[in-house]
């Protein structure tokens, strides 16, 4: 069994990027610009506007300097992220302790931090029901002739795609090994992340990006995985992404001696599925816990991952075979059928105890659906899995229209429409209305995450602190701090800044008695910093209070991320 | 309906006592046919009212993440 003090509960973090554009209002290049700003307009969040004129930035050496960042207001006098210049308007939700955003003329839509992957399915169809609230609301003031659509999916059918992001938790040993030490681990999850399109797919007509034709696929992403590794997501997109950006604090949350990390994973589909969505976020939390035990197979690891997944994608019919790198060739359900063997015999040693929530259902859950894919028994998988409910629909609109073929515009208007948001016109919701899916959280489950956050990780607080403060006085927030601008006496604003390194921490189960003894919002955030300096926020020898003020980790290589300054303005 | 009542409180052991019979199987098919039935008008009506080369069309996006 893995040392109990070098591995971390496999907390998991989610973003969903929408197409997003108008019909009846024909502009060059798209209009997902109008239509991403209209829909984000209509979401309710904190800030409402940023006010300070100057920002901590890092330049490319990581060397800090106080810059003028006024230029980059937006014509809607919104703030542009500190994330990214393509990253603009965020704004989190008071209700669960999400987050939106318009990335690239996207609306992107942030799933609060959680522990188990059912509640990740039920804040995933929250948060798509947020959307779908904008998305009526904005359609409510368009002219005549004019509708906004809004696509839950990953590919615009003309060679653009667009994200639906994993974040979890991992240990910086793990991180290290994976893209510095052990890279035979980076091959092994690659291996497992293509192999699972056969679970994780949205299924797609057609295919894109210069690879082979084809008539359907299983995954809406595998065109668009280039390089098997890398720190780009938006060309050449690797399988395996570097990218980390963990927003967790600075020290170690388990006993391996360095700060934790956070795996970003950009290679799989939106799916509606809930079935799809659990078995996305459920195995990944899995495999994470063996490679962060060092528990791995190197006979299992794919030759060529990139080739790999698009000859598994393009055959629905799951017989494609790639090679591994021993020479011997491997389906991707047979690799799949292997990874769970391996998780089996892992869980049994009790290496998922207290790491991967209701661990012993999802290897069960994965397990039926293999069981099913070995069998092509795709009637009694089209419930659950979002591609073969796709293939399904597809083939029966083609049985009743004998004029309709695979390369027909409206078979592809079909496979858009498919995951489109609005009731009156998403084809998953019909199937969903009319009792075909399978629903693995209920629907109290999916409205509870619209109103509250999950009270198992730092969201539940966030959520709380945007709810309680005046709106106004909620200068900036992050995954990881909150900065309050208070009126003060006399003319000066008292600005205080609390950071939540630890997404573990913060649960409702540990603030919730000290929040009900406060009797202002001063002393929710007094009990905030009480709390953080117990479970040593901030980096090492940092005077108690000053954690606030420590910039972006060294070894992110996000864009700089705005930290204030933590003590009151005099 | 949730997938543990679906199944039980305990996950579903597959090749285990109290697995469906082929029968059962098939009639549990049947009804997923039926239930497949769901989306035919949604279909028709997704055909019938739109556009679908301007729909396509406009679907133009911006690559993003």
């Amino acid at each position: 069994m893995a040392n109990p003090s070098s591995r971390l509960t496999k907390v998991c973090g989610a973003d969903i990027e929408l197409s997003n554009f108008i019909l009846g209002f024909d502009r060059p290049g798209g209009t997902g610009y109008e239509a991403s700003r209209a829909l984000l307009r209509e979401i309710d969040g904190l800030p409402r506007a940023w006010v300070r004129p100057y920002a901590y930035a890092a330049d490319a050496w990581g060397s800090w300097d106080y810059r003028d960042r006024s230029a980059a207001w937006d014509r809607d006098s919104t703030w542009r992220s500190a994330y990214d210049e393509q990253d603009w308007g965020r704004k989190f939700l008071p209700t669960n302790g999400g987050c939106v955003y318009i990335d690239l003329d996207h609306l992107e839509l942030c799933l609060p931090e959680v522990r188990s992957a059912w509640d990740h399915v039920a804040a995933w169809h929250a948060m798509l029901r947020v959307a779908r609230q904008a998305l009526e609301a904005a359609n409510a003031h368009q002219p005549p002739g004019r509708k906004i659509q809004a696509l839950v999916n990953n590919s615009d059918g003309q060679g653009n795609s667009y994200g639906s992001h994993l974040n979890f938790l991992i240990t910086r040993r793990a991180w290290d090994d994976l893209f510095t030490r052990k890279l035979h681990q980076l091959q092994y999850l690659a291996t497992f992340q293509v192999s699972s399109i056969v679970l994780t797919g949205q299924g797609k007509v057609g295919a894109e990006n210069g690879t082979p034709p084809a008539a359907y696929q299983l995954s809406q992403r595998a065109d668009f995985l280039e390089t098997l590794s890398g720190i780009q997501t938006t060309s050449r997109r690797p399988i395996v992404n570097s990218r980390d950006e963990p927003l967790c604090g600075w020290l170690p949350l388990a006993g391996d001696g360095g700060a934790p990390a956070r795996l970003h994973v950009i290679c799989f589909d939106n799916t509606l599925a809930h079935g799809s969505s659990l078995l996305k976020v459920g195995t990944m939390q899995v495999m994470l816990a063996m490679i962060e035990a060092g528990r791995m197979d190197p006979s299992l690891i794919l030759d060529d991952p990139v080739e790999a997944v698009v000859r598994f994608s393009h055959d629905p019919s799951l017989q494609a075979k790639a090679p591994l790198a021993s020479g011997r060739p491997a389906g991707a359900v047979e690799l799949q059928r292997r990874f769970l063997d391996a998780a089996v015999r892992f869980a049994a040693s009790g290496g998922l105890d207290d790491v991967v929530p209701r661990a012993p259902e999802i290897l069960a859950f994965w397990e039926d659906t293999l069981v099913k894919l070995e069998a092509r028994d795709l009637a009694a998988l089209a419930p659950r899995l979002d591609w073969v409910l796709k293939l399904q629909m597809l083939e029966r609109a083609m049985r009743q229209g004998p004029e309709l073929e695979w390369e027909s515009s409206q078979v592809k208007l079909l496979d858009h429409l498919y995951s489109s948001l609005a009731l009156d016109d998403g084809l998953y919701w019909a199937y969903e209305r009319g009792g075909f899916t399978e629903q693995l959280v209920t629907e109290e489950e999916i409205q509870k995450f619209l109103v509250e956050a999950p009270a198992d990780t730092r969201a539940w607080t966030r959520a709380k602190l945007l709810q309680s403060a005046p709106p106004e006085s909620v200068e900036s927030v992050d995954w990881d701090s909150i900065t309050f601008n208070f009126r003060g006496r006399g003319y000066w604003p008292v600005r205080r800044t609390v950071t939540m390194g630890n997404p573990l921490a913060f649960t409702k189960a540990e603030m919730a008695p000290l929040f009900g003894r406060a009797e202002s919002v001063d002393q929710w955030l007094d009990a905030v910093e009480a709390s953080g300096e117990r479970s040593g926020e901030g980096a090492p020898g940092d005077p108690p209070g000053l954690a606030a003020c420590r910039p972006p980790l060294p070894w992110t290589d996000s864009s700089p991320v705005e930290r204030s300054r933590c003590h009151e303005i005099p | 309906m949730r997938f543990r009542e679906r199944f039980g409180e305990d996950p579903p052991i597959p090749g285990a006592s109290g697995s469906p019979s082929d029968g059962q199987l098939e009639g549990l098919r049947r009804e997923g046919q039926r239930f497949l039935a769901a989306g035919d008008e949604a279909i028709t009506r997704a055909l019938a009212g739109s556009d679908s080369e301007a729909f396509l069309a406009a679907n133009r996006q911006q690559g993003g993440q």
